[in-house]
């Protein structure tokens, strides 16, 4: 079992770990996903002391693996890391590299080293390449050299560290098959990787980071279907948000049409879906709240999901309970109403901004 | 939005260009209030219309109602999405467009 607390990695300039905390659990399979410089690979690196962590602690079994005389080679036997590069020594033959560890850091025999990896070099699907040299090999060899390697060294726990992000596209299934092969052994793993579908086939747990830290911790299931935190949503639906602060009538609302235009052109959304994303902004928030609400902000949220080829308008603001449906503008919500795919009103009194109006528009060809 | 006024004898056409929503649907409202007088056929072109709301809708139901009274209105070259929004409000139920 490893045990993170309150794990810290600072840079003199960043800090991509601030406070991390988990526990994983012997044969937990994690997947540690989330955007690019979040901290994902320093995470992994961190755990096997690649990197040593600013703060907190990382213990194993126990163990506290960052006290200052804490001999970091009982750690690393027990760990095993898989990197993006491969790593390989260039000069060593295929079977040479999976011999050298086994031999030194455990004391193996020769026999008993070449035996033993001859028979990974088998279950990665590579005998008869060893005696290669890695220049001889494809990336995706190379890289499952690279795991026999790992596996050569009996860990309890392998760490990937985008095992897949440095190969060609026709190579990434070759390697996805052997890690997948390898989740089933048992074995405590983490692999960092922007592959949903591949995360999700093959763990048991989750950690979406952000923030500084493990934002989200779930199964597959909840991370990827049913998030529970925001920004965990939008990562997984790949959301591309939008979102205004309407704090009086003499709002901007020339200049917000125009980010909306641009927004939407970014975004490649077609023109019908944008006409009708700026009906429903300025009928909820310009027609129907701003007469009734005056100084009370509006806070307006566009998201959308290219995957799910749809929009969501959410407005959210204070005060008491007003749905629009409820008003006098009936011209302006039947508009709304007859313009969009869904139109929801929602209201929670224990919420600052408790009155929630959310509209959805589909695109449609 | 630009608006174009054309006079020929008792009918006036109205030549919209832009957006017709809520920050410029008083702009036309005020055009209108002083030229309908006499007027017995009243036409807005929307060929150069790229938007309209219910602000803008409000505009046109309101000329609409003090032409009933005088004469006639229709709509003419409203673009697709333009159309749309006088169909699923049903203005294109009462209200020619062409």
């Amino acid at each position: 079992m490893i045990e993170l607390k309150h794990l810290r990695k600072q840079y003199e300039n960043a800090t991509p770990l601030k406070d991390v905390n988990a526990v994983i659990n012997d044969g937990d399979v994690i997947s540690v996903i989330g955007p690019s410089g979040t901290g994902k690979s320093t995470l992994i690196r961190c755990i096997n002391m690649l990197e040593r962590p600013t703060g907190g602690q990382i213990l194993l079994d126990g163990v506290d693996i960052t006290a200052p005389k804490y001999d970091l080679t009982l750690a690393r036997r027990r760990m095993g890391m898989v990197f993006q590069s491969f790593n390989l020594f260039g000069h060593l033959t295929v079977i040479e590299n999976l011999m050298l560890a086994p031999m030194d850091i455990l004391k193996k025999s020769k026999q008993e080293a070449y035996d033993t990896g001859m028979a990974l070099l088998r279950r990665v699907g590579l005998a008869g390449r060893e005696f290669q040299y890695p220049e001889q090999l494809s990336g995706g060899q190379k890289q499952r050299v690279a795991i026999a390697r790992t596996l050569a060294m009996d860990p309890g726990v392998i760490l990937l560290d985008e095992p897949t992000s440095a190969l060609d596209p026709t190579m990434v299934g070759e390697v996805q098959a052997v890690i997948r092969d390898l989740a089933q052994s048992g074995k405590t793993m983490m692999i960092v990787t922007h592959e949903m579908n591949f995360a999700r086939a093959i763990c048991n747990r989750v950690f979406y980071m952000d923030e500084g830290g493990i934002y989200e911790d779930g199964t597959p299931e909840q991370i990827f279907d049913h998030p529970q935190k925001e920004l965990t949503r939008r990562f997984i639906k790949k959301l591309k948000v939008l979102e205004f602060s309407v704090e009086s009538r003499d709002y901007d609302f020339i200049g917000a049409g125009a980010e909306i235009d641009r927004y939407c052109m970014q975004n490649d959304i077609p023109p019908r879906t944008k006409y009708r994303i700026r009906l429903a902004f300025e009928e909820i928030v310009q027609q129907m709240l701003l007469p009734i609400l005056g100084q009370t902000p509006i806070h307006a949220m566009l998201e959308y999901a290219p995957t799910e080829e749809q929009v969501t308008v959410t407005v959210a603001y204070g005060g008491e309970r007003f749905d629009p449906a409820e008003g006098d503008n009936e011209l302006s919500y039947t508009v709304l109403k007859r313009a969009v795919d869904g139109l929801t009103y929602s209201f929670d009194p224990e919420r600052e901004a408790g009155n929630v109006v959310r509209v959805l528009i589909r695109e449609k060809a | 939005m630009k608006i174009e006024k054309k006079l020929n004898e008792k009918t006036l056409v109205i030549e919209l260009e832009g957006r017709l929503d809520t920050t410029t649907a008083p702009q036309l409202e005020a055009e209108l209030k002083n030229s309908l007088d006499g007027v017995t056929e009243l036409v807005f072109d929307l060929g150069a219309l790229e938007y309209i709301s219910s602000a803008g809708l409000r505009v046109l139901l309101s000329a609409y109602k003090t032409m009933r009274g005088q004469g006639s209105m229709k709509i003419t070259n409203a673009n697709e999405l333009v159309k749309e929004v006088f169909e699923v409000t049903g203005f294109s139920d009462f209200l020619p467009i062409e």
